[in-house]
């Protein structure tokens, strides 16, 4: 299928490196015109590059999550002009709480969930990590948690919407010869007999 | 968005997952909601507390601030403003307070008004405080 003379752990190495590149490119085009949009509600995000933190983290493992989600934080507040203010920490915030629940998530259930499960960890995540950056650092109030349960249902709601876009874009990558090696180890892990007694 | 398609592509260790968030969600919903009424008004002036009384004894209180002053009234087991020399009078369109954690604020005249529960704070042995 690729006509490269390189061997295939080199060339699958290669390919890791573009992709996280592209999906870092991507998670950050989306997370400028998500804040671009008019929205009436404001900081209720629907976080759309999280889409691609979780094609990277089904793709490429934990790791890769980690350098996508926080480039894509880093280099989007720096385009947007927000490095290091209050919103970049509550993104920074947000983001590490999400990344964090999103982690444990897939490695404690390893096989069993899925991009939305993932993706609703991670949405409930950032928004409880934004209130509490909130709460510690812009107005120290505690009746900011007041705005705990409207943020979880959006969360919850958006979770859900990211992590379909997610599964829709995953299915169609693997149909994609450049991941069929990544399809093969998906599948690999999942006809893993379990050690459960 | 088709009715039913979108739950096929969660797994079924998904769909238990948000189940149990989706009742999460909705229980986040009921604690605030179940807030005890108040049993102390505190003023503040700058961050600064100027005035501490309980909330179940009938009285009228003028408070100083850099445009003049806020009368605030006592009755009914809640607070509200009754006349204030800002522009807007905003406090006084923000009407009752009488649950923990409840909030008026006067901002052109620097003053907040806050209820507070019965937990004991430091000021639960003085009826009043007036620095």
């Amino acid at each position: 299928m690729t006509s490269s003379s390189a061997s295939p752990p080199e060339l699958e190495e290669v390919r890791r490196r573009v992709f996280l590149a592209l999906f870092v490119a991507l998670a950050v085009a989306l997370h400028t015109v998500e804040v671009l949009l008019p929205n009436p509600l404001p900081w209720f995000r629907i976080g759309l590059a999280n889409i691609l933190a979780l094609t990277a983290l089904f793709s490429y493992g934990i790791q890769a999550l980690w350098i996508v989600s926080i480039s894509r934080i880093l280099i989007g507040s720096l385009l947007l002009g927000s490095l290091f203010s209050p919103g970049f920490l509550l993104s920074l915030g947000g983001g590490l709480v999400a990344n964090t629940l999103m982690s444990f998530g897939y490695k404690l259930w390893q096989n069993k969930i899925g991009p939305v499960g993932v993706s609703v960890l991670g949405a409930l995540g950032h928004v409880t990590g934004q209130l509490l950056i909130a709460w510690l650092v812009v107005i120290r109030h505690p009746s900011i948690w007041m705005l705990l349960p409207f943020f979880l249902l959006f969360a919850l709601i958006s979770g859900i919407v990211n992590g379909l876009a997610a599964d829709y874009l995953l299915t169609s990558l693997y149909k994609h010869p450049a991941f069929a090696r990544l399809k093969q180890n998906q599948d690999i892990a999942n006809s893993e007999p379990h050690l459960e007694p | 968005m088709k009715a039913i398609g979108w739950v096929q592509r969660l797994t079924p260790f998904d769909r238990k997952l948000l189940i149990v968030v989706a009742v999460l969600v909705a229980l986040s919903f009921l604690l605030p909601l179940s807030q005890s009424v108040g049993a102390r008004v505190i003023v503040s002036s700058d961050d600064r507390v100027i005035f501490v009384a309980p909330l179940n004894k009938e009285q009228r209180i003028e408070l100083e601030g850099p445009l003049g002053i806020t009368v605030l009234q006592i009755e009914n087991g809640s607070a509200r403003i009754v006349s204030s020399p800002c522009p807007h009078k905003i406090c006084i369109g923000m009407g009752k307070v009488s649950h923990t954690g409840d909030l008026l604020a006067c901002l052109p005249n620097h003053l907040v008004i806050r209820i507070e529960g019965d937990s004991a704070g430091e000021d639960a042995e003085y009826d009043f405080i007036v620095r």
